[in-house]
């Protein structure tokens, strides 16, 4: 049972990113600001870096392509990016301490870069057309926002749960 | 060169971009149906999200309850100010009703295309990537009889057309997204019938874009816009909104009309799928299925 805890709070938190706009408050900033929860990513981010790399960029691959399918219907958008942004995140990580102010913070800019990344591929693909700057207004800020309330809330759990999986897998 | 190609990381990023242009490029063309593994991952998720969907709108129902106990003398005042004329209202529509009855009797007219069956639909999911994909994922599907391109609205107007449609599930592309595809056929009730088409969004005024008006025609604030009903399998007469400004469009070959939705995008729980009531005529559903996707 407990194998499958990983994928069970994944896809947990992927049907909450789909509930979310229903949850927020219809009358909150009278809907002129975007909100983007970004739980998956981010419990993606802590996998990695506390749990194991391998699983980190394979759930990114599976859960970019079931976010694709479920929630946009382009396929190869998220299924890119999400491992990409890993990657990203990996990157930045080799060079900073690993103590868990720095990972909030670097994956907040890393969902910076992965927010940024998919306005400029639905750019490319004619599904935006907006400006950088009121994309930053209406999108990209509110959603840095909520997703620091997130990361505040969730840092912690995420870390000690990533962390007993990393320990079942030592064990194995 | 050897080294170029002994660099795996490079190899697997050009692999990755090649893999991810032609998947893009799949779902983008105009498909009919969406590919049987999509289908199935689509289902899997509707159900385990309508698992979670259920409990949740049950708590942001009582939630939504109490709060509106709290405005209910200042509604109820309202109300009945509304009630007065309701039953004036009442009396002319049962009148025309009938009136209308007997003269498409005279005529021998079968159904209009105003008319159509609403099914009833449940959101269970809504896509988190929005403003650049404003869908909602509702629990009926084609094992329903839900097909794509029926209109789909609130209680207050039209939200919507069904993008796809799975066996038990269907997403609805709500009319403020951006997609440049997303076109409805319109028309202006007033004296003489105006036709247009609804395309694209006005994001921050929240105003809908009525284009391709004739220039010469003259437009009131406040004027209904409704569905033509000429596209497809959409029912005509389904309320979209009111005009609130007219501008000659950019070549001064024809005029836009902005309007204020009557359906809320924001706050959708419930909707309603219309099934057409006038037959389409068998030639009409051949030729016009080349072109339905967008002119609707």
């Amino acid at each position: 049972m407990k194998r499958f805890l990983v994928p069970l709070l994944l896809t947990l938190l992927f049907v909450i990113e789909g509930l979310f706009a229903q949850l927020l408050p219809a009358n909150l900033f009278n809907g002129d600001y975007i909100l983007v929860p970004r739980l998956l990513i981010m419990a993606i981010f802590f996998l990695t870096i506390y749990g194991s790399v391998k699983h980190g960029i394979i759930y990114g691959f599976v859960y970019g392509l079931l976010f694709d399918m479920v929630y946009t219907e382009i396929i190869g958008v998220y299924l890119f990016l999400f491992p990409l942004t890993t990657y990203f995140f990996l990157m930045i990580m080799k060079v900073v301490q690993t103590h868990i102010l720095v990972v909030s913070f670097v994956s907040l800019i890393s969902i910076a870069a992965l927010e940024a990344a998919v306005y400029g591929m639905n750019l490319l693909i004619h599904i935006a057309d907006i400006d950088f700057t009121s994309f930053t207004e209406i999108r990209l800020v509110p959603t840095l926002a909520l997703n620091l309330i997130f990361v505040i809330l969730f840092a912690y759990p995420f870390k000690k749960q990533f962390e007993k999986f990393a320990d079942r897998l030592r064990n194995d | 060169m050897p080294q170029f190609f002994l660099n795996k990381r490079l190899i697997i990023l050009l692999v990755s971009i090649i893999i991810l242009v032609a998947l893009i490029g799949f779902s983008l063309r105009d498909r009919d149906q969406l590919s049987w593994p999509e289908k199935f991952v689509k289902d899997t998720a509707g159900w385990v999200q309508s698992i979670v969907a259920t409990p949740t709108q049950y708590v942001v129902g009582i939630v939504e309850n109490i709060k509106d106990l709290q405005n209910t003398y200042e509604e109820n005042k309202e109300l009945k100010t509304h009630l007065e004329d309701m039953a004036r209202l009442e009396a002319k529509v049962y009148s025309l009703e009938q009136e209308n009855a007997e003269l498409t009797e005279i005529l021998e007219i079968e159904g209009s295309i105003g008319d159509y069956e609403p099914m009833q639909a449940t959101v269970i999911s809504r896509s988190p990537d929005r403003l650049w994909h404003e869908m909602i994922i509702v629990n009926k599907g084609s094992s329903h009889g839900v097909q794509k391109n029926m209109a789909v609205m609130t209680a207050r107007g039209l939200i919507g057309k069904v993008k796809s449609t799975t066996p038990f599930t269907s997403t609805v592309q709500l009319l403020s997204a951006m997609d440049p595809t997303n076109r409805i056929s319109a028309a202006l009730q007033g004296d003489k019938k105006l036709f247009g088409t609804i395309e694209g969004y006005d994001k921050e005024n929240e105003w809908l874009l009525l284009k391709g008006l004739p220039i010469d025609a003259e437009i009131k604030k406040d004027q209904m816009v409704v569905t033509s009903g000429l596209g497809g399998i959409f029912p005509g007469d389904v309320p979209i909104g009111k005009v609130i400004e007219v501008v000659p469009d950019q070549f001064g070959l024809n005029q836009t009309a902005y309007l204020k939705p009557e359906a809320d995008f924001y706050n959708i729980s419930h909707v309603m799928i219309l099934t057409r009531g006038m037959e389409i005529p068998e030639e009409i559903k051949v030729e016009g299925e080349e072109d339905e996707g967008e002119d609707l």
